[in-house]
Formats: structure tokens, sequence, C-alpha cells
């Protein structure tokens, strides 16, 4: 008798991931606050002003590299519900999208930042500081669970405690805090996560803002599947935020939403928080499986993407 | 490629076994992950992958002093609802920087630990094997007992189990030849799919050198230490696949397995104590442990040939059918004595 092949499979056991649809690039036309809502529709539309040009040049840059200039380029624009709520988005959204294509700009998906922290019954940020890894100090050999101070995150290793004693009685002076991969000289980062108050914890705006990178480019996944997909406009937009879904999409021939990179064209106030940012997101550890998607796909047209995911962040700083 | 882990093995600490249902619960050590379960043909569920970073000595046989930078992947698991295990693993290549670099660098090589310098893997393979984390080194037997103890605090565990028993540590080192262990630099393009294996691009360089065992064909060698400490030394020249770590985690489990049946058959002290007690101490090995017995369950193909030398030589299952007969007429010898005593015959 010849011997049978028998292959035995068991779905528990095994993962499924969705993959996104990606675009080439994902770029970011705006984040709007509360003191830029009270300014008036005036600075909005300055803003756009300034942006429209970059936001171009990308697009450009895109099309010459991909055959046949076909790029993906999808446009977003972030509003933020989560720190003060301001306005309705039947009242605040049309302005923006007026705003917008005064400045020949089109916005094509609109995200609430409150977003960021819960999305359709799926707490984002509780999903990403879960798979935060600490970039560890040197001497780090795995004896001892991370040394780690609660709802912050840092580059490196933090001063000694100030007023503790050496033997000897003698008082030990100030050290300094050290980066973990310093050239000679340190430059350290400390980003508060999260603090609480008797409402519960309130997420900080860069650990929002590293989750809002991850959304865009397509690496979040809650078992598996897709967290948040953008959902389609309807005839009107509701007058409560929370009836607003996390994702709008204003545009229907809009390419996808999250792409191989990101470009944020912001006002120079928001450098601390993207370097925030970029702290956050060096320790995020996404799934393997997912990145390999990324990257079959990517390499498949011929688009190198680099392995380091704060590497395919782009950003403008404008000056006020 | 050289690739090194640290497997420890206990049991649940919970009354009976748990169902299948609560495995998720108890392994769940990453929101948004699910616990993967495999039921035939023994239930087996596995925690999602996790990763520490480690930025530290190696041990070396030599005493050279090699630095590593990286991330150690680790998971915990459990076998038909009662044994539990911790295990981690690392990756060891070549920096291709003499400096650290950020951290993301690492992030992106999920369970790679680089080396700055020259090493020679012979020298970092003995000097892990026989030393494990002396002087600071690297301690993965440490992370993996962390993921453990997360496992066993959590709240749906009684934390009453029948019997006492230890916690066994196996150290396993693996020279693995083949492709895949070069690196690419800095971009993924040419891995392709071949990262959605859980290999994604490796960076660093291959250290060169072959082991000690057998630079031809596959190789292993599976040493009994002292203080529950067993050491495993493989050569693969297929290459590194995950199916390795399925492997030492397999060895380790049944090793325990007989250890804790020996330990359990020892405290008996069959000859010395009256029968009833004998068949009290051994009661727990048949209610918890006889059924547990199935090496090789799970495993690649590709390892067969492993576990067939070592049920040559030591013997595993061997002296496990052996202790199991042994308790079995331990236990029917007490049951025809107390037939005896009963019906008067």
């Amino acid at each position: 008798m010849t011997p049978a092949y028998a292959t035995f499979g068991e779905v528990a056991a095994e993962r499924r991931i969705a993959s996104a649809p990606l675009s080439h690039v994902s770029i970011e036309l705006g984040h709007l606050y509360m003191e830029d809502f009270q300014a008036g529709p005036e600075r909005l539309r300055e803003q756009f002003r300034q942006v429209a040009p970059w936001a171009e040049t990308m697009r450009r840059s895109w099309q010459s590299r991909v055959p046949g200039g076909r790029a993906r380029v999808s446009t977003c624009f972030l509003i933020d519900d989560y720190f003060s709520r301001f306005s309705t988005p039947a009242e605040l959204v049309p302005m923006v999208l007026e705003a917008a294509a005064e400045c020949d700009l089109t916005i094509d998906y609109l995200a609430r930042e409150s977003a960021c922290a819960e999305a359709d019954g799926v707490k984002l940020a509780r999903l990403v500081e879960d798979r935060l890894v600490t970039d560890p100090p040197a001497d780090t050999n795995g004896a001892r669970p991370p040394v780690t101070e609660t709802g912050w995150l840092c580059n490196g290793a933090r001063s000694p405690h100030g007023g503790a004693v050496q033997a000897m009685g003698s008082a030990r002076g100030w050290e300094p805090p050290a980066q973990n991969a310093k050239r000679r000289h340190s430059i350290f980062v400390d980003v508060e996560l999260w603090d609480t108050d008797s409402r519960g914890r309130t997420w900080s705006c860069p650990f929002l803002a590293a989750v809002w990178q991850l959304l865009r480019l397509g690496l979040i996944r809650n078992e598996g599947e897709l967290p948040v997909r953008p959902r389609p406009r309807g005839p009107s937009f509701p007058s409560d935020w929370d009836e607003l879904p996390a994702i709008v999409q204003l545009n229907p021939a809009a390419a996808p939403f999250s792409a191989y990179s990101t470009l944020s064209v912001l006002s120079s106030r928001f450098l601390p928080v993207e370097l925030a940012v970029r702290t956050i997101l060096s320790q995020v550890f996404v799934d393997a499986e997912v990145l390999g998607q990324v990257a079959a796909r990517s390499a498949g047209e011929g688009i190198p993407l680099r392995d380091e995911l704060v590497d395919r962040i782009s950003y403008v700083f404008l000056g006020v | 490629m050289l690739v090194m882990g640290e497997v420890r093995t206990g049991l649940l600490q919970n009354s009976g076994e748990i169902p299948e249902s609560l495995c998720q619960s108890v392994l769940g050590l990453l929101s948004g992950e699910r616990v993967r379960v495999s039921r035939r043909p023994i239930v087996y569920a596995v925690s999602p992958d996790q990763l520490t970073g480690v930025d530290c000595r190696l041990a070396s046989a030599s005493r050279a002093r090699v630095r590593g930078v990286g991330t150690v992947l680790s998971r915990a698991s459990v076998t038909g609802g009662r044994l539990l295990q911790g295990s981690s693993h690392i990756r060891v290549v070549r920096s291709e920087s003499d400096h650290r670099l950020s951290w993301s660098h690492y992030l992106a090589r999920a369970g790679v630990v680089e080396v700055f310098g020259k090493v020679r893997v012979p020298d970092l393979a003995e000097g892990f094997a026989e030393n494990g984390a002396r002087d600071d080194c690297l301690d993965l037997g440490s992370v993996s007992e962390r993921f453990m103890d997360a496992v066993q605090a959590s709240p749906f565990l009684d934390r009453k189990a029948p019997f006492r028993s230890a916690r066994t540590r196996l150290r396993w080192v693996a020279e693995c030849g083949g492709p895949g262990s070069t690196g690419t630099g800095n971009t993924s393009a040419g891995t392709g799919a071949g990262a959605a294996s859980g290999s994604a691009a490796s960076g660093g360089a291959e250290i060169p050198g072959t082991g000690v065992l057998s630079p031809e064909g596959p190789a292993i060698r599976f040493t009994l230490g002292r203080d529950q400490v067993r050491t495993l030394r493989l050569v693969l020249p297929g290459g590194f696949t995950p199916g390795v770590v399925d492997f030492c985690e397999d060895l380790a489990l049944h090793d325990w397995l007989l250890t804790t049946l020996l330990v359990i058959v020892e405290r008996a002290r069959v000859g010395t104590a009256t029968r009833g007690e004998v068949t009290a101490k051994l009661a727990p090995a048949v209610d918890h442990l006889l059924h547990l017995w199935m090496p090789a369950a799970r495993l690649d193909e590709g390892f067969a040939p492993f576990w067939e030398t070592l049920e040559r030589r030591p013997g595993f299952s061997r002296q496990w059918q052996s202790l199991v007969e042994r308790v079995r007429d331990q236990i029917a010898i007490n049951t025809l004595a107390l037939l005896r005593e009963a019906g008067g015959w």
C-alpha cells in the first residue's frame, strides 16, 4: 500500500489577519482644536492655503514614482472632540469642507480624535499601550521586569531619584538622564501617556496622535480584524459628535484611507508633540504578520518600504 | 545563525485541569489578540507572542565581553489544561553598526538580538548552554518565568496545586545553517511575503563558525544537569524554522513529566510505606499526569528524527512506560489487597 498524505488543520489554532486596503500616501491636511475653531473660518482658510502646495508636491512626487502616474493619495482631517467639545458636526464639517474647497483641497476622510481612544467599541489606545515594548537602557538583561513609571514612556534612563542618600550618609548629587541610542550627547525625552482623575483615564495628545499614525499606516488589528473602517457620509451631518462615525469617508472616489506612508502638514507648535509621537511609535511592536502583509504588498508594487515604521512618516512644519 | 532559548515548565496552579474555554482568559496576556488553541491530539493553548527589550552581555565560554541589543520573543502555553510553560528565545546576528541604533530598528526585528564586534558561534553557544545568566548576562529564563508568573496570577486559577512539583529549566541552543540567516540591510522589499511567517527582516550579518557537535548533518545533544537544569544543543543544517521552538518546548514538557513522575514514585516509598499510603501518594499521577504523555504530537515532520534519536537514548518513552506500569501495578496490587480484605479471600 502506498502511504497516504494527510493534512490536518484547526481553525482555532491558526491566526487570520485581515489586510487593509492601502494607498501610497495618506496626507493629513490639518488638525483642528477648539482654539483654531474659535479663531474663526479665516484661520482655517489660511491654514489650508499654506498646506495646499505641500500636499500637491507630495502628490506629484508619488505620481512620478508610480508607473503611469497612478498614485493612490488620500487626504484626511482630524477634529478634536476628545479634549474639548465644541460646535457640532452639522455646523463645523460643512465649514471645514468649504474652506478646503476654496483652496482647491479635497478632504477625503474626516476623523474624530476620540476615535483614537476608542472606536466602534474597540479600545484602540489600550491596544497600542499593550504593544509598547520599552526601549531598554544598557545592562537590561531580562532578569527583572522593565523599569517603568506608570503612565510615562522615555527613550533612555531617567535621572536617579533626587534626595537619595548614599552609604556613608552623603547626599547624592544630580545625575543626568541618558538617551539609550545617544551619539555622544543625549536628547532625553519622557512622554506622559495618560493621567487619571475622577472621570477615569485621559490619554495624552501625543499618545492619541501615535494611534492616529498607526491607523493611517494600516498597522492596527483587533483579534485579526481591522478595528475601524471608514463609513460613507450620510446626507447630512449629525448634531452630536458621538453620532458621527469614527472615520467618515467624504469623497466616494477617494483612495484607501490607510497608506504605506504618511505626511502630516502641521503648525510648528506641534513639533514637540510629534517628537513625543515618534518616541512612542519607536516603542510600539506591530504584529510581524501585519508588517509582512504590508511589506509584501509594497514589494509587489516595486515600492520598498522602510522596516522602521517611524521612517514611513513625514512632516512639514509650518511657521505661523 | 545561532538561536537560543530557555523553556520553563511547571504545573498550572489549579486544583484540576482547566477547560479549553478558560485557556483564553488565562493566557490572554495581550488585548486584541486571540489565544490559539489546538485540540488534537491533546488540548494545547498558546498565548500571543510577547517581546522584551534587552541590552546586555551575552554569556560566552571564553568570558569575552559580547554585548547584544534587541528583543526576546516569548510565549506562555498550557497543555492538557494542566501543564504551564514559559518559553523565550532569540536569534543572534552580528550588528552591521558599531553603536546602538534607535529602538525602532530593533523592534522591526522581533526576536533578534544584534551583537557588536567579532564573535564566534561556538563560544556563545557554549557560554549560554553551560552558564546561563551568569555575571548579569542575558537571562532568558527569568523572562520566561515572568510570563509563567503572569499566567499563574490569573484570577481564574484557584492556586491549589494537587501535589508539589518543581519547575524545570531547559536551555537550548541551535546552530542553524542554510538560507535566511544573512542580513538584507534596511529595506524589507527583498524579503517580501517571507516576513509574514514571523521571520521579519533579520538585519545584521551571519556569524561565521560551525558548531562543536557536527558540521555535517543534523545533530542533537541533551544533557541532564543539576537543579532541574537541562541543556539541549542542536545543529540544524537546514536553517531556522519556528518549529525549533515547538520541538524544544515539547521536549521540555515531556522531560518535566518524566522528572515529576519519578519524584512522585520516589515519594511513594514503594515497599516501605503501607499499600494504602503508597496508593494515596501515587493517585495524583493517575489523576493529573499519565494521560499527558504524547511526544512529538504537534511537531513539524522535520523534527521527528530528533525525537526518534532521543527515544533510543536516553529512551524517554521507555522510562515513562516502565514508570506508568509500576504506578498501575502498585494500584492494582492495593486493589487486590483491599478486595481480599473485604471478601475474606
